[in-house]
């Protein structure tokens, strides 16, 4: 596994920083390598990533997430495998410190890609620090998703206000 | 294109040897054959190509997900869904003409498949009191006469209100509002028969009664199991999912009576692979259960994973789960503890290893995911074994992550999007309060009737008017002959069509056939070209728009003859519906449906978008509302169906060729039966047991613990891998064996995979 680890800060609050990194679906608005993706639910997302010609589109298990603090992801399927984590820390007032760390298989040409020798640090460089212009352009989460996960577990939190006159859906 | 037959279509029974493989290229030359037998290639090619896309139609055929927008091949359906479309897109048109020549004794004389052949409904129908032909009625006074009988009724409850699964959201929630509006909840449907077991169970359980997984959970499961389902014939799209996760390495547990091709091995049409090469192997391992076994296989599952636990604590199961997001695990396994290894054996007709090398694969695996259809739901204990397949996937935490969870294979398309909006006979206070709030009546409390106990009030006198929208309820329902007495009593029936069948010919003193628009056809109101809208088995809701020019000028939508009905029988009240713009823009309905209906909030909105909305289920959020708050372990008390010497233990179940209760044809490639369906299936040690031999001429006798002999004549025995102790024949052939009073625990549903009959032998046919 290639293995890389990279930290960055950021000029937003803890929150902000999280909150936005939550938003899976805004991916493709600040990075070079994620095309589309989507979200199947909290704990199940679907990437399709790419630079030029080449392509690859995998599924992602959320295993642990806690606001304010991390995630970890791990990739399923027959591809390459991949896990990963980010961590959110304050780093003083309104400044926050994001470390990624991400375990690649170099398998497959996107993976033969990451083990060529400091590349992957590189792009994952790049896009740590495409994700901190993103969010200090802003200056504010375009969003956020506050619950937690555990064991690819989503552990209940508050529930929405209700959209519907009926709250909950009681039968199938 | 052919013509429709003028006689039934008669044939020798041949026999081959049963397929081990299911779809590949006799897939795509059957679809095309059957596809151009009823409708040009016009409509066959714009039918198909726009099937399962995004803004086309979405198939009737079943209720399995598509894949997400972009990953649709060209041709996004199975054989069956092709024929089906096309069955419905048929150029061939009933008129009034044929039913001068036809009069309604001669149709109830004909088989399913020559009623189904004979094309698509024209215009409106009324058979008279006292006549025994169908003459044409305008719609305003087809209507009023359905009207009149409607406000004439002493009580609202004397009406029922039956939806078969291809109702659309729109056409549902309208239906349902009219009939809470007119003063009840008799709202009986398709659902009642086919998957009540699975909502009643995983809503005890779990708080909802959907299932819980998407395409991508199937995908990446580790081990999938497939009990009580044939998906080869009744939603082979599941199998491209299923070959997607044995790419990924799942393993595959199949659970049934028969050995269907389905179940072995799939080859995809749509791959090179699946067109000259072996194709992949679906089952790795096949569990030859006896009918109703499933309930005990799950309990020694169950047992042997506790017991692993002691073995290896900690190790075996999700304690953390179990302690944060379950009740009832102690009393749960003090009763697993003490499920008797041979009652278990009994049941299943397994040998011990077998289920040990399960739960070897089980131990082995993260992710596991467990599908079923009515080979589980339609038991007497059907809800109990549902409730303990739950159990099984909560003691290793395989609900609400990736790869996991419970999947209830639903059939018709609809059936499930039906239930979401409304139509059921027992929606809960909330539901009925939010009605209330949006449109200013006051709703019916009292539970309605479901399908079987609507029957026994038909047949007491206490319901007069039937009307079915979509479906063939006569034949969907179980002890034909007293399911057509009882609607032979009333006073008015009415069914809104595509096509002629037998609750036709099976009326009331006064019928009516409103034909309607079907799938395949565009849909012009006042407001514009309209669309629908339909929920999967995985809950996603997106749009249906038809291509093809409706089959006759006078035909009505679902939407519009259900409103117009509603202006007639309700007059002015209530007044907050507006009947007229739900009829005009369907968009109209979405926004009221937005405004009660969770998940659905911004619903006109939404649904635009490619692949539209899915549904939030809640125990992928880590929420289970249930009584306790959590899910729940249940205790479950061992069934074992009594079968005595001399008897069989039969399930009813489809052809290839055949769609519910529409068959296409006498064959049944898959199974290796041509030219007959009235054939029934039997182990062959069971039929030297018994002093039976190939093609003899028997009688089903249904046992029951009544005075009414229930009796299916001139069936011809084929030898068949079915379980020992068990037979099969087809469905609806059958439905007269399936006593009305033989239903599931709880769910109130029929027992159609659990017979008991004796085969009496009788003479040859005359040639």
């Amino acid at each position: 596994m290639t293995a890389v680890e990279e930290t960055i800060e950021v000029a937003v609050p803890v929150r902000a920083a999280y909150d936005q990194w939550t938003q899976f679906k805004s991916f493709p608005r600040f990075t070079d390598t994620v095309l589309r993706v989507e979200q199947v639910r909290p704990a199940l997302v679907l990437w399709v990533v790419g630079r030029g010609p080449l392509r690859r589109e995998y599924a992602t298990e959320i295993v642990e997430q806690v606001p304010d603090s991390h995630l970890v992801w791990r990739s399923l399927g027959r591809g390459p495998r991949q896990r990963g984590e980010v961590r959110f820390r304050a780093a003083g007032e309104g400044r926050t410190a994001i470390t990624v760390r991400v375990w690649a298989e170099p398998r497959g040409p996107v993976g033969l890609l990451a083990a060529v020798p400091g590349l992957a640090r590189r792009m994952v460089r790049r896009e740590l620090t495409n994700f901190g212009r993103f969010i200090e352009g802003h200056g504010e989460a375009g969003g956020g998703w506050r619950g937690t996960i555990r064991g690819g577990q989503v552990r209940p939190q508050e529930p929405e206000p209700p959209r519907s006159r009926v709250a909950g859906w009681p039968v199938g | 294109m052919k013509k429709p037959p003028r006689e039934e279509p008669r044939d020798d029974l041949r026999i081959t040897p049963p397929k081990t493989w299911a779809a590949g290229v006799p897939a795509v030359v059957h679809a095309l054959e059957y596809s151009l037998e009823q409708a040009g290639p016009r409509e066959t090619a714009v039918d198909l190509l726009t099937m399962n896309q995004v803004g086309g139609i979405d198939c009737p055929g079943c209720a399995w997900a598509d894949p997400a927008p972009g990953h649709r091949h060209r041709n996004e359906y199975c054989e069956n869904g092709a024929k089906h479309i096309n069955d419905e897109a048929t150029t061939r048109r009933i008129t009034a003409g044929f039913f001068r020549e036809h009069p309604v004794s001669d149709l109830a004389g004909r088989s399913d498949l020559w009623l189904n052949q004979q094309g698509r409904l024209t215009e409106p129908m009324v058979k008279r009191p006292g006549s025994d032909h169908y003459e044409p009625i305008s719609w305003s006074d087809a209507l009023a006469l359905l009207a009149d009988e409607l406000r004439s009724l002493g009580t609202p409850d004397e009406a029922v209100f039956y939806t078969s699964g291809r109702v659309s959201n729109e056409a549902a929630f309208v239906l349902q509002l009219f009939a809470r509006a007119f003063g009840t909840n008799n709202l009986p449907d398709c659902s009642n028969m086919c998957h009540e077991s699975s909502g009643f169970a995983l809503h005890e359980t779990l708080g909802t009664g959907k299932g819980t997984v998407s395409l991508q959970d199937l995908h990446h499961a580790d081990l999938i199991f497939l009990v009580g389902q044939n998906p080869g014939t009744n939603h082979p799209r599941q199998l491209s999912a299923l070959e997607e996760a044995k790419r990924n390495g799942a393993r595959v547990v199949a659970v049934n009576p028969l050995p269907e091709a389905g179940l072995m091995r799939f080859k995809n049409p749509q791959k090179a692979s699946g067109i000259v090469g072996r194709g992949v192997q679906i089952a790795d391992r096949f569990l030859h259960i006896r009918p109703g076994g499933d309930l005990a296989l799950f309990q020694a599952l169950n047992r042997l994973l506790l017991e692993a636990e002691d073995a290896r604590p900690g190790e075996v199961l999700d304690h953390d789960f179990i302690r944060e997001s379950t009740s009832g695990f102690e009393e749960f396994a003090e009763h697993t503890r003490g499920v008797s290894w041979a009652d278990v054996l009994t049941a299943t007709g397994l040998t011990r290893a077998e289920i040990e090398a399960v739960r070897d694969d089980v131990l082995r695996s993260e992710r596991v995911v467990v599908c079923w259809a009515m080979g589980v739901t339609q038991h007497k204990h059907g809800v109990p074994t549902i409730r303990e397949m739950v159990n099984f996937l909560l003691l290793r935490g395989n609900l609400g992550r990736a790869g996991t969870g419970a999947c209830p294979v639903r059939g018709h398309s609809n059936v499930q999007g039906d239930r979401t909006m409304g139509i059921w006979e027992q929606m809960p206070d909330s539901f009925l309060d939010a009605l209330r709030d949006e449109f200013g009546f006051d709703p019916p409390r009292a539970h309605g009737l479901d399908s079987v106990n609507c029957i026994r009030a038909m047949r007491e006198g206490r319901v007069k008017v039937f009307l079915g929208v979509a479906g063939n309820f006569v034949r969907a329902a179980p002890d034909s002959a007293v399911t057509e007495e009882a609607v032979r009593r009333c006073r008015l029936t009415a069914h809104i069509s595509t096509k002629l069948n037998r609750s036709h010919a099976v009326c009331g003193e006064t019928a009516l056939i409103l034909p309607t628009l079907g799938r395949t056809e565009r849909d012009h109101q006042a407001g514009g070209e309209q669309f629908v809208t339909v929920e999967n088995s995985m809950s996603e809701v997106h749009s249906s728009r038809g291509r093809l020019k409706p089959a006759s000028p006078l035909l009505l939508s679902e939407v519009a003859i259900l409103c117009r009905l509603a202006r007639r029988t309700l007059g002015d009240g209530p007044p907050g519906v507006p009947w007229g713009e739900f009829e005009a823009d369907y968009g109209a309905v979405r926004d009221r449906i937005s405004r009660i209906v969770p998940g659905l909030h911004d619903f006109n909105r939404r649904v635009a978008r490619p692949g539209g909305i899915r549904l939030p289920n809640p125990v992928n959020e880590g929420v289970f509302r249930t009584e306790t708050g959590k899910a729940r372990f249940t205790a479950n008390a061992g069934h074992m169906p009594y079968v005595p010497e001399g008897h069989l233990l039969l399930q009813t179940l489809r052809s290839h060729d055949q769609w519910n209760t529409v068959p296409y044809t006498s064959n049944d490639r898959y199974r290796g039966i041509h030219g007959s369906r009235r054939v029934v299936l039997v182990n062959p040690a069971d039929l030297t047991a018994l002093g039976l031999a190939e093609k003899d001429r028997v009688d089903l006798v249904s046992v029951w613990h009544d005075d009414a002999e229930r009796r299916a004549e001139g069936f011809e025995v084929v030898p068949y891998p079915t379980a020992r102790g068990s037979a099969a024949a087809y469905y609806p052939e059958t439905q007269v064996l399936v006593p009305l009073d033989s239903v599931a625990d709880i769910s109130n549903q029929p027992t159609s995979k659990a017979v008991l009959v004796r085969l009496e032998k009788t003479a040859p046919a005359a040639p």
